[in-house]
């Protein structure tokens, strides 16, 4: 049967990978968009479109045969080592994808160091105190814009205070502040996820016991990290090729030559050659970084896995303090509730770009318009449509983490490809719209939710009381509704709740393809991208609905905090009786 | 001598390269104590799966109530699973953490179709006062109790089932000197009383002398003797 299962992952990997590689080859015909066109822009912006260049350029490209052919060439030549050349530059593929994969795996390398170091940070308290958090703090900091991060550090570090370069790529000092940027962010998301994990496992008997032993907090420290990271190995590795290829909007700010930008690029000016070679590099990163996470896995587990031999942790719960969310709560409603009440349509060129005062409490954007006004009027549909679109992740990773052997495969390659190129690959397939951004971010979405809820689903199969379940002559059908879905939902929703803003960001970041919402509409998200043109002259407006998504990060991970508490009450200690001590 | 209660031969178990039940044979019968006893990783509780029909065994026969459990296939096996209950080593690990002691203990009567609304309460509450745990632990977790406790309601789950036959793995390996003789002689006191067969496994000689009838030494997944 584990046969069976490892031939289907291997099956779905290859599916996966021919259906993506298969949609970026039609993306032209996908999107009615003359390639030769896009092709003769890119080579020179003077040269006049006339028929005789477009039929030439068709003619040496060899577009004029259809797409199938064209892939199948590309497959055939691929096959034999050759991944072509450029359209656009006329130079070999192969080389400028190696480049990119270098720069990128660079700088995910250090973005992760990063991230494991923040991680590391956040989670140690929880070990100091013994008890969980709220996790606001981290949740906050895992709902930081990149692209705003690397701003700020930019302005601060680069230009203010001169201490490290500000773009390019040529030696290491060049890493630190887009390493910052991106590890920043992941550092608050991965952090989170193993605090989340962690109070339930310092409450088994084994902590109390090898306390009482005399074993030192740090080796007691150690055993509970390596207690509760199974599960949760997969994100780290999911996190790791999210860095690679989804650090667009960072490798822009910083001018850093990165896969990302040249997958980006190349989709623009439809040099499918390119695309291809750097989609399928990506690709199959997200393929040997699973493969990886896997092993690691089960090397943690060990033979407990096979034997059905897991332990889960107690249903405790973490004693969160209402205060954290009661208070973002109130800021936040007080927020939106103030702007609803003014106007977030009217244009004001004498105020553009005004710093907070009376008249303006959030400042003015560049069209001086009231960004308070902005901000309240577009709280019901940021959070509405990312609320929809992380349920939809959900129900799809809810559903597949019980195939984990099909669900694996198609999860490293959903996963490694960036956001923006299945925003591309959207847009040319559906057209423009709101649903299409929803779509696009969808389908990004669920991996890192799926691959949570498999490795979950496999350890509550693997533990002894299933085996319990079993032997009272349970069905599969009760064993996965009464115990394994209740066992995995929560932690699965809670990560979910923990992705939301970017779900937000992700959304906005797709309005330049015509996807999703559209100015002038006062979505939060758009309101970040449109002010980040002028982030240095008038920060507040970027601020403003960047610390709105923040404190909903924080109010929506505290509060799942809460209410997961509440669940679970003490119940009231009953006398002992008849268990007198008796010789053998 | 009547037909027994279970009836195991040529028992065999591998776990791919590695055979841990080599070709083991043994009969048990109604109200008998049989100790399978010897070093850990000798293939006892290979043993125990394999006689639960919990791991399907690769090869011999297991007869339980004069019916050959190995041919039946999951489907026909479930109606008979009841009839012969686990009760394992770590009492924590084999109750679900997120369950009340109420709900695990009424848990297999919703299962096979025996949970009555008005009785079934009452049932929970006569099996937990039969296995010595005061009812009002009902609402507890299995975390919040001892491990002597949690290992009776452990028990109070398995007879929920109304088996012939337990299958103890170890039940008390995991518990203090103190504890232990308690929850041995509340097994004896079920055996008197149901009839119960036991196949008990152990590692420890004083507890086998304490409860066996029969005793059968396994080294390497063979029996040596008995």
């Amino acid at each position: 049967m584990r046969f069976a299962a490892k031939k289907a992952a291997g099956l779905t990997r290859c599916a996966g990978l021919v259906a993506v590689l298969a949609v970026v080859g039609l993306l032209p015909w996908l999107s009615h968009r003359d390639p030769a066109l896009t092709v003769l822009r890119a080579r020179s912006a003077e040269q006049e479109a006339t028929e005789e260049a477009l039929s030439a350029i068709r003619a040496d490209l060899g577009l004029d045969a259809g797409p199938l052919s064209l892939l199948g060439r590309w497959a055939a030549d691929l096959l034999r080592g050759d991944f072509g050349t450029s359209w656009v530059s006329g130079h070999e593929v192969l080389p400028s994808v190696l480049a990119g994969l270098q720069v990128s795996l660079g700088l995910m390398g250090a973005a992760l160091a990063v991230a494991v170091l923040l991680a590391a940070a956040l989670v140690a308290p929880v070990l100091v105190r013994g008890r969980g958090s709220a996790g606001a703090f981290a949740a906050m900091l895992a709902a930081v814009p990149e692209f705003l991060l690397a701003t700020v550090v930019l302005l601060v570090f680069g230009v203010w205070l001169g201490w490290l370069p500000t773009s390019g790529w040529q030696s290491a000092e060049y890493m630190v502040l887009p390493a910052l940027a991106l590890g920043v962010p992941a550092g608050g998301l991965l952090g989170r996820l193993v605090a989340d994990a962690l109070p339930a496992v310092l409450d088994e008997r084994w902590v109390e016991l090898w306390r009482g032993a005399g074993v030192s907090r740090a080796r007691i420290a150690g055993a509970a990290l390596r207690r509760v990271l199974p599960p949760l190995v997969p994100q780290f590795g999911m996190v790791a090729v999210g860095l690679t290829g989804g650090a667009v909007a960072v490798e822009t700010v910083f001018a850093v030559p990165g896969i990302g930008r040249t997958a980006l690029g190349a989709a623009r000016s439809q040099d499918l050659p390119l695309l291809q070679g750097a989609v399928l590099a990506l690709l199959l990163l997200g393929l040997v970084a699973g493969a990886l996470a896997a092993g690691v896995r089960r090397r943690l587990l060990g033979p407990a896995l096979r034997d059905a031999g897991l332990t889960l942790p107690p249903a405790r719960p973490v004693r969160a303090h209402p205060a954290v969310p009661v208070t973002l709560a109130a800021v936040l409603l007080l927020t939106i509730g103030w702007g609803l009440l003014r106007d977030p349509y009217a244009v004001d060129t004498t105020v553009r770009l005004a710093a907070p005062s009376w008249a303006h409490p959030l400042g003015t954007d560049g069209l001086g318009r009231d960004v308070l006004a902005r901000l309240g009027h577009g709280a019901a549909s940021t959070v509405g449509t990312a609320t929809a679109v992380g349920l939809l992740g959900l129900l799809i990773a809810l559903l597949l983490g019980f195939l984990p052997g099909i669900a694996a495969g198609a999860a490293d390659i959903a996963n490694a490809l960036p956001p923006v190129i299945v925003g591309i690959l959207v847009a040319a397939a559906v057209g423009p719209g709101t649903g299409g951004a929803a779509l696009a971010v969808a389908l990004i979405s669920w991996p890192a939710l799926s691959a949570h809820a498999a490795a979950l689903v496999q350890e509550v199969r693997a533990s002894a009381f299933l085996t319990a379940q079993r032997a009272i002559g349970a069905s599969p059908f009760w064993i996965l509704t009464r115990h394994v879905l209740p066992s995995v939902a929560g932690p699965v929703a809670r990560h979910a709740l923990l992705r939301l803003p970017g779900i937000a960001l992700a959304l906005a970041s797709l309005g330049f393809l015509g996807l999703g919402a559209q100015p002038p509409a006062p979505e939060w998200g758009l309101l970040l991208e449109e002010s980040r043109a002028y982030v240095e002259r008038a920060p507040w407006a970027a601020l403003a609905p960047a610390v709105a998504l923040a404190l909903l990060a924080g109010l929506a991970v505290s509060g799942a905090a809460l209410t997961q508490g509440r669940r679970v009450r003490r119940a009231t200690p009953a006398p002992v009786r008849k268990e007198a001590p008796v010789g053998v | 001598m009547s037909d027994p209660l279970l009836d195991v031969r040529d028992l065999v178990v591998r776990y791919g390269q590695v055979t841990a039940v080599d070709g083991v044979s043994f009969s048990l019968a109604a109200g008998e104590t049989l100790a399978l006893n010897g070093p850990s990783g000798c293939g006892k509780s290979s043993t125990a799966l394999a006689v639960l029909q919990l791991r399907r065994p690769d090869s011999g026969e297991v007869r339980f109530e004069g019916r050959e459990l190995t041919t039946l296939p999951e489907p026909e096996l479930r109606p008979l699973r009841p009839r012969m209950q686990p009760v394992f080593q770590d009492p924590y690990g084999s109750l679900s953490p997120r369950h009340r002691i109420r709900d695990a203990i009424a848990e297999p009567l919703k299962v096979q179709g025996r949970w009555d609304p008005e009785k079934g309460p009452a049932r929970v509450a006569e099996l937990l006062d039969r296995v010595g745990l005061d009812p009002a632990y009902g609402d507890r977790r299995p975390h919040e109790l001892s491990g002597g406790q949690c290992q009776r309601a452990g028990i109070a789950r398995a007879l929920a089932s109304d088996p012939r036959l337990l299958v103890l793995d170890e039940p008390v390996s995991s518990l203090d000197p103190s504890v232990r003789a308690g929850v041995l002689n509340l097994l004896a006191d079920l055996q008197d009383d149901l009839g119960l067969g036991y196949l008990f496994i152990c590692h420890d000689r004083a507890v086998v002398r304490h409860v066996a009838d029969r005793v059968i030494e396994m080294r390497e997944g063979r029996v040596t003797s008995g």
